[in-house]
C-alpha cells in the first residue's frame, strides 16, 4: 500500500471498497438464491454435506485479522479467479445437461458468473492501487478438474456455491477492513474484526 | 444510298450486341460499362463517372466516345460536363451529388439520331452518420430480480441511407454483446445487468458512408436503477383516532440497494395530496404510522421508493390504498339560528330551530342525537327543557320573552361542545353597516361594517327571490372578527335577499338587507306596453313590471322607444319604478308604434311593439264646436218662430187657404134651416174644450152665427184656436180627416201623428159645375186625392173672393156646395177622425149604434125624403166611404134619438163624382 494515498487515489480506493461491498453483498444474497434453485433444479438435498474438492478455494482461514490489505487482496483476487473459472465450467454442464430446458438457472449462473468478474475487477482496481503489480492468471488457469459422473458434478458444483456464499461474507468484511482510513502502512493489520 | 444502309446496319449490330446471348455467358453483351458501379456517393460531394466503351463495338458499330450522351433518369446531362478522354472513354463530372438522380446512363448516339443506352448505374446519395448524443439510460426492475437498461439517444440528421446504430457497454475485462434497437434508431434496451460494476455505454452509428460513436457514459447500473414501487399495501387504524399505519413489502433486496420513501395520503374526495416529511422515510423500512390525522376520516394512501442515497429514479407511486381512522368526541358544536314566526299571535312565537350538521371533520365520526335545550331567561324559575332530536331543525311553541338555546351534538364517543344561541324579545341592538356584495366568480362575497359594539357573530341570511314561491331561507355563521364572507351556491341570474345579523353576548341587532345577483344578464324579456289614454297629442303608456325571474339583473332603467311609421324613432328612459309614462307632443291622428325596453347592467331586451292613434281632436274641441253651433241652430230657430209669428197672416195667407165658409154658401143661405146647431150642441157634448189638440179645422162662419148659442159656438171658438196653429197641416178642408184612415185615427193615440198624416194628405176639391135640378149649375169642389198646391183656378177664385170679404167667398163656396146636412155630414166625418180617440168609450159604442142606426134610419128620419134622396144619400156615404172606408164609429153625431134629430135637407142632385159634403 501506498506510503500515503493522494487524495483522488483514496477517494477511488474508498469507492472500489464500497462497490466491492455492496456487489459481495449482492452476489452473496444471489448465491444463496441460487443454490436454491440450484439444489431443486438438481434435485439434490439442501442439507447435503459436500467434502471439500480440489480447486475449490476455502474461504475459512486462521489469523484473518492479522492479514495485511495487500495479503487480503490477493487471497480474495485468487479466490475469485478459480471461481470463475469454475462457474464457466458449470455454465457449460449446465448447458449440456439441461440445454435450453431451463434457462432460469443458466442465466442465474451467468449473472453470478458475472458478478465474480465483476468483482475480480474490483480486487484488481483496487491491487493496482495498491501498487502492487496484479498477478496474471496462471497460465490458462487451474489445472482442469478431473472428469466427474453427473452426480459429482452436481455436488461439485453445490459445493463451489456454498463456498462462493461464504467467500462473498469474507471479501465484505475484507473490504470494510480496506475501507477504513489507516494512516499507517498498508502492512498494517487491520483492526482485529471477526468474519 | 450505300450510307443509309451502312447505318442501319450498325443501328441493327448494335441492338444485336446489346440484346443478344454473349458467348462469354451472359445473356447481353454490352458495348460498355460505368465506372464506379452503383456508388454511395456523399450529399454535397463531387463526382466523376466514366463511361468506357468496348473495342468491339467500336470497329463493327462505328461507335465512339465522342457520341456518349449521359442522361440523369432520362433527363440529358449538359455537355459541358462531359470529358472525352479518349475514343472509348467519357466522362461526366458532377459539382454537387444533390443534383444526381438514379439512374445515370450511358448512351450512344448512332447514326441517323438513334439514341441507344449502353450502361447504367444506381446512385445513391446520403450522408454519413452523425455522432449520437446525449446518451442516457435507466435501470428499470422488472421483477425481484430483474432488471433491464434502457438507453436513449439522439441519433442526429438523417442520412438518406441504412444506418446501423449499436449500443455497446463494457467492463474494462468483460465485453458484452452489442445491443441493436429493433425499428427504431435511438433506444436500445439491455437485459443483463450487473450492478456495481462501472460499465462504459456507448453507441455505433455506421453506414456506407461512416461511422460516428457517441460520447461514452460509465455508469453503475445501480445508479441508474428505476425500482419498483411497494407492493401489498395495506392500511390499518391504530389505538389513536388520529393515526393510521401503512405498511408494504419492498421488492428490491437490501444486498441490491437499500431504499428511502415518499408517502402521500388524501382525504377521500380531496384531489391534494399531502405528504409525510421526506426525512422521517429517508431509512430502509417496510412500515409507517401516519399521524395528525382526522378522526372518522377515510384516507388514500400511496407510497414509492428509490435507492436510499437519492441517486437513481424515484419509483412510480404504488396504488392507492384506503383506510378510516378512528371516531373522535365531536370538536365543534353545531352552528344554530332560528326562524321566529309570530303571525298567529303576537304574544306567541312558533321558533323554528335550525342548524346545520357539522362537517366531518368536526363531527369525528357519527352524529347518532342532538340535545337541544332551551331557557327562559325571563322567567328564573322555570324549568330547561330539554330535548332530543335526530334532525338538523326543531320546532318550539314559545311565549314571546328572551331564550337561551343550547345545542350539542353526540357521537358514539362522545358530545361536542355547546353552541348557545340567545333569543331575544326584541332585536334592539346596533345593525350592521355598509352592507354590500361582490361577485367573485362563482361565490357572492357579501361584506358589512361593524358595529361599534362587540359582535359575537354574525347570521347572514339569504334566499332566493322568485315571485311565484316564498323565499327560501339559506343562512350561515360567520365569526364576529369577520366583515365579510363568500356565499356558496349561488346561481347567476338570480335575485339573492341577504340579510346580516349581528350577535351580541347580550343581544341582537336588526338585520340589514341588500339584494345582490352573483352575474347579471340582459333580461329575458321586455315590458309589455300599452296604451291608457290617448289624446291628440299625447298618450298615456302603462306596463307592469316585469317579474323577478325575467328580470335577470337590477332593471336599471326602462326605455320607451316610438315612432310614426316613417318617423324617426323617438326614445325616452324612464325611471325603473314608473309604471305609467306620458307622451307628449305627438302628432294628432297619427298611427304610433311605440316599444318598450328593459335595460339591467349587462343588456337590454326590448318587449312587443304596440301601436296606437292619436286622437284627430282634442278634448272639448268637438264640445267647442257642437255648442256654439247648436246655440247658433236654436238662435235661428227662435227668430224664424219670431218671425213666423210676426208675419204670421201673411204667412197664413199664403200657405193656409182661405176655405170658403159653407155656411155662407147659396145652398146654405137656400137651405130653409140650419140643423148644425144641434151638431154643434152635440159636438160641445161630446169633446169637452181643450180636448182638441190638432185637428183639421173647417172655418165656418155662417152668417145666422146667431142662430147658435154661446155654448154651441165656443167649440168653435176652440176650433178656430187650433186652426191658427194647424193650418199649415190642413188643407182647411174637413175631408182631410175623412181621408185619414179611422182605423188609423183610432189606433194612432197621438194627435200630431194624426195631424201629421192629415196634412200629408192635403186634399183639395174641385168644383164640379153642376146645376141642382134645375138651378144654376153650382160649383161642386170634387174631393181629389193630389196633395199639390191649389190650382191657380182655385186660388185665384179664391183671390177674387179674397181680402177683407173672404168670408163672403167661403159663404159663396158652401153655398155651392151644400146645406146643412152636407155639412153635418162633413162634420161627421171631420170629427169621427179627430175626435174618436178622445170619445168616451161608452160614449163612442152608443155613438157606434146611434150611427148605424141613424144611418138605417136615416130614410126613416128623412121619411119625406124622397127614393131618389135615398140614391144620394147612398153616394153621399159611399163617398164617404170611398175615402175613409167608413166606419160606423166614425159618425160623430151625438147620439140623439131619432125623433130627435133635426130635420134637415140635403141635396139630391150631386152626382156621383162630385163633392159630397162629409
Amino acid at each position: 500500500m501506498a506510503a500515503a494515498d493522494s487524495p483522488s487515489t483514496a477517494l477511488r480506493r474508498r469507492d472500489l471498497c464500497s462497490r466491492g461491498i455492496r456487489l459481495a453483498g449482492k452476489m452473496r444474497a444471489d448465491v444463496v438464491d441460487l443454490l436454491d434453485t440450484y439444489v431443486e433444479q438438481q434435485g439434490l438435498d439442501a442439507s447435503a454435506t459436500v467434502a471439500a474438492m480440489e480447486g475449490v478455494p476455502l474461504a475459512a482461514v486462521e489469523r484473518w485479522d492479522e492479514q495485511t490489505g495487500t495479503q487480503r487482496l490477493l487471497e480474495n483476487l485468487a479466490a475469485y479467479r478459480a471461481f470463475r473459472t469454475l462457474l464457466a465450467q458449470m455454465l457449460e454442464e449446465q448447458r449440456e445437461q439441461l440445454g435450453e430446458a431451463d434457462a432460469g438457472l443458466g442465466r442465474a449462473l451467468a449473472a453470478v458468473l458475472l458478478q465474480v468478474s465483476a468483482f475480480t475487477y474490483h480486487l484488481e482496481e483496487l491491487l493496482g492501487l495498491e501498487s502492487r503489480g496484479i498477478p496474471g492468471e496462471e497460465g490458462d488457469g487451474p489445472p482442469p478438474p478431473p472428469r466427474l459422473s453427473l452426480f459429482e458434478q452436481k455436488l461439485r458444483g453445490l459445493g463451489v456455491l456454498r463456498e462462493l456464499a461464504q467467500w462473498a461474507v469474507r471479501s465484505a468484511r475484507d473490504l470494510r477492513q480496506l475501507a477504513k482510513p489507516s494512516p499507517a502502512t498498508g502492512t498494517a493489520p487491520g483492526l482485529a474484526e471477526s468474519p | 444510298m450505300f450510307s443509309r444502309w451502312n447505318w442501319v446496319a450498325c443501328g441493327f449490330y448494335l441492338v444485336l450486341n446489346i440484346c443478344s446471348p454473349d458467348a462469354s455467358g451472359g445473356l447481353v453483351q454490352s458495348c460498355g460499362h460505368i465506372i464506379p458501379e452503383s456508388p454511395v456517393l456523399a450529399l454535397g460531394s463531387n463526382f466523376t463517372a466514366l463511361c468506357i466503351l468496348n473495342e468491339s463495338c467500336l470497329d463493327f458499330g462505328n461507335i465512339y466516345a465522342n457520341q456518349i450522351i449521359w442522361k440523369i433518369k432520362n433527363r440529358v446531362v449538359p455537355k459541358e460536363q462531359y470529358r472525352e478522354i479518349n475514343r472509348t472513354v467519357s466522362s461526366v463530372t458532377f459539382n454537387d451529388t444533390s443534383s444526381l438522380a438514379t439512374p445515370l446512363t450511358c448512351n450512344i448516339l448512332a447514326d441517323g439520331q438513334i439514341e441507344q443506352n449502353i450502361y447504367g448505374i444506381t446512385v445513391t446519395v446520403g450522408l454519413a452518420p452523425e455522432k449520437p448524443k446525449n446518451l442516457s439510460c435507466i435501470v428499470h426492475q422488472i421483477s425481484r430480480f430483474t432488471y433491464v437498461m434502457t438507453c436513449t439517444w439522439n441519433p442526429g440528421r438523417h442520412t438518406f441511407l441504412d444506418t446501423e446504430f449499436r449500443l455497446r457497454y463494457s467492463w474494462p475485462e468483460e465485453v458484452f454483446p452489442d445491443c441493436i434497437p429493433k425499428g427504431v434508431n435511438n433506444s436500445c434496451t439491455v437485459t443483463d445487468i450487473q450492478f456495481f460494476v462501472n460499465t462504459e455505454i456507448w453507441v455505433e452509428a455506421a453506414n456506407a458512408l461512416g461511422k460516428a460513436e457517441s460520447d461514452p457514459l460509465v455508469v453503475d447500473p445501480i445508479d441508474i436503477v428505476k425500482p419498483l414501487s411497494p407492493q401489498n399495501v395495506s392500511v390499518s387504524s391504530g389505538i389513536l383516532p388520529t393515526v393510521l399505519k401503512l405498511s408494504w413489502e419492498n421488492w428490491i433486496s437490501d444486498a441490491v440497494m437499500t431504499l428511502k420513501f415518499n408517502i402521500r395520503y388524501r382525504i377521500i374526495g380531496d384531489t391534494s395530496w399531502m405528504e409525510v416529511p421526506s426525512e422521517d422515510t429517508a431509512s430502509p423500512r417496510t412500515s409507517f404510522s401516519v399521524q395528525e390525522l382526522r378522526p372518522y376520516t377515510e384516507y388514500a394512501f400511496s407510497i414509492r421508493c428509490m435507492k436510499e442515497d437519492g441517486v437513481g429514479y424515484w419509483s412510480d407511486w404504488s396504488e392507492e390504498k384506503t383506510g378510516i381512522t378512528t371516531e373522535d368526541q365531536p370538536s365543534k358544536g353545531p352552528p344554530i339560528w332560528r326562524i321566529i314566526d309570530a303571525s298567529h299571535s303576537p304574544a306567541c312565537w312558533t321558533v323554528h330551530l335550525m342548524w346545520k350538521a357539522l362537517k366531518p371533520f368536526e363531527a369525528n365520526g357519527v352524529i347518532l342525537q342532538y340535545e337541544v335545550t332551551v331557557r327562559d331567561k325571563s322567567s328564573l324559575s322555570s324549568p330547561l327543557k330539554k330535548y332530543n332530536v335526530t334532525s338538523t331543525n326543531h320546532t318550539l311553541q314559545l311565549p314571546k320573552g328572551t331564550y337561551e338555546v343550547t345545542l350539542i351534538a353526540r357521537n358514539s364517543v362522545g358530545a361536542s361542545p355547546p353552541s348557545v344561541l340567545l333569543i331575544p324579545e326584541s332585536n334592539t341592538k346596533a345593525p350592521v353597516k355598509n352592507l354590500r356584495t361582490l361577485p367573485k366568480h362563482d361565490k357572492l362575497w357579501v361584506g358589512w361594517t361593524a358595529p361599534n359594539s362587540y359582535v359575537l357573530k354574525y347570521v347572514i341570511e339569504w334566499c332566493l327571490v322568485s315571485s311565484s314561491s316564498d323565499c327560501i331561507i339559506e343562512w350561515q355563521i360567520a365569526l364576529g372578527d369577520v366583515q365579510g364572507i363568500d356565499l356558496k351556491g349561488i346561481k347567476p341570474f338570480k335575485c339573492y335577499l341577504i340579510t346580516v345579523y349581528p350577535l351580541y353576548a347580550d343581544g341582537q341587532g336588526s338585520g340589514a338587507s341588500v339584494k345582490a345577483y352573483l352575474k347579471q344578464d340582459r333580461p329575458s324579456k321586455g315590458p309589455t306596453v300599452q296604451t291608457k289614454k290617448v289624446g291628440k297629442a299625447e298618450a298615456v303608456l302603462t306596463w307592469n313590471h316585469l317579474t323577478v325571474e325575467e328580470q335577470n339583473g337590477f332593471i336599471r332603467n326602462y326605455t320607451i322607444l316610438y315612432k310614426t311609421i316613417d318617423g324617426n324613432e323617438t326614445v325616452v328612459t324612464v325611471d325603473p319604478s314608473k309604471t305609467e309614462y306620458t307622451l307628449s307632443s305627438l302628432t294628432s291622428d297619427t298611427l304610433y308604434t311605440v316599444r318598450m325596453m328593459a335595460s339591467t347592467d349587462n343588456g337590454s331586451r326590448t318587449g312587443p311593439d304596440f301601436t296606437f292613434t292619436t286622437q284627430k281632436f282634442g278634448k272639448g274641441e268637438i264640445e267647442a264646436i257642437v255648442v256654439p253651433v247648436c246655440l247658433a241652430f236654436l238662435l235661428i230657430v227662435l227668430l224664424g218662430v219670431l218671425f213666423c209669428f210676426n208675419k204670421r197672416d201673411l204667412i197664413k195667407k199664403h200657405i193656409w187657404p182661405i176655405v170658403p165658409d159653407p155656411s155662407k154658401s147659396n145652398i146654405a143661405q137656400w137651405s130653409p134651416q140650419v140643423p148644425a146647431k144641434h151638431n154643434f150642441n152635440s159636438k160641445n157634448q161630446m169633446y169637452p174644450e181643450g180636448s182638441f189638440t190638432d185637428v183639421s179645422v173647417v172655418e165656418i162662419e155662417a152668417d145666422d152665427k146667431k142662430s147658435f148659442s154661446e155654448q154651441d159656438l165656443k167649440p168653435f171658438d176652440l176650433l178656430k184656436k187650433e186652426k191658427s196653429t194647424s193650418e199649415g197641416h190642413s188643407s182647411g178642408i174637413g175631408g182631410s180627416s175623412c181621408m185619414s184612415s179611422p182605423r188609423q185615427s183610432v189606433s194612432d193615440s197621438d194627435e200630431g201623428e194624426t195631424t201629421q198624416n192629415t196634412s200629408s194628405t192635403v186634399q183639395y176639391s174641385t168644383v164640379v159645375l153642376n146645376g141642382y135640378r134645375d138651378q144654376t149649375p153650382v160649383q161642386v169642389f170634387s174631393r181629389s186625392e193630389s196633395t199639390q198646391p191649389l190650382l191657380d183656378s182655385e186660388e185665384r177664385s179664391e183671390d177674387h173672393a179674397g181680402g177683407a170679404d173672404s168670408a163672403a167667398q167661403r159663404q159663396q163656396y158652401f153655398r155651392q156646395n151644400g146645406g146643412q146636412d152636407e155639412n153635418n155630414i162633413d162634420r161627421s166625418c171631420f170629427e169621427r177622425a179627430k175626435q174618436i180617440t178622445h170619445a168616451d168609450e161608452g160614449d163612442l159604442v152608443g155613438f157606434v149604434q146611434l150611427q148605424i142606426s141613424g144611418q138605417s134610419s136615416q130614410p126613416l128620419g128623412l121619411g119625406m125624403a124622397k127614393n131618389t134622396q135615398e140614391a144620394a144619400l147612398s153616394n153621399i156615404l159611399q163617398a164617404c166611404t170611398e175615402g175613409q172606408a167608413v166606419r160606423p164609429e166614425t159618425v160623430e153625431e151625438n147620439p140623439l134619438p131619432v125623433d130627435d134629430m133635426p130635420k134637415s135637407y140635403l141635396p139630391q142632385t150631386v152626382r156621383q163624382g162630385g163633392y159630397m159634403p162629409q
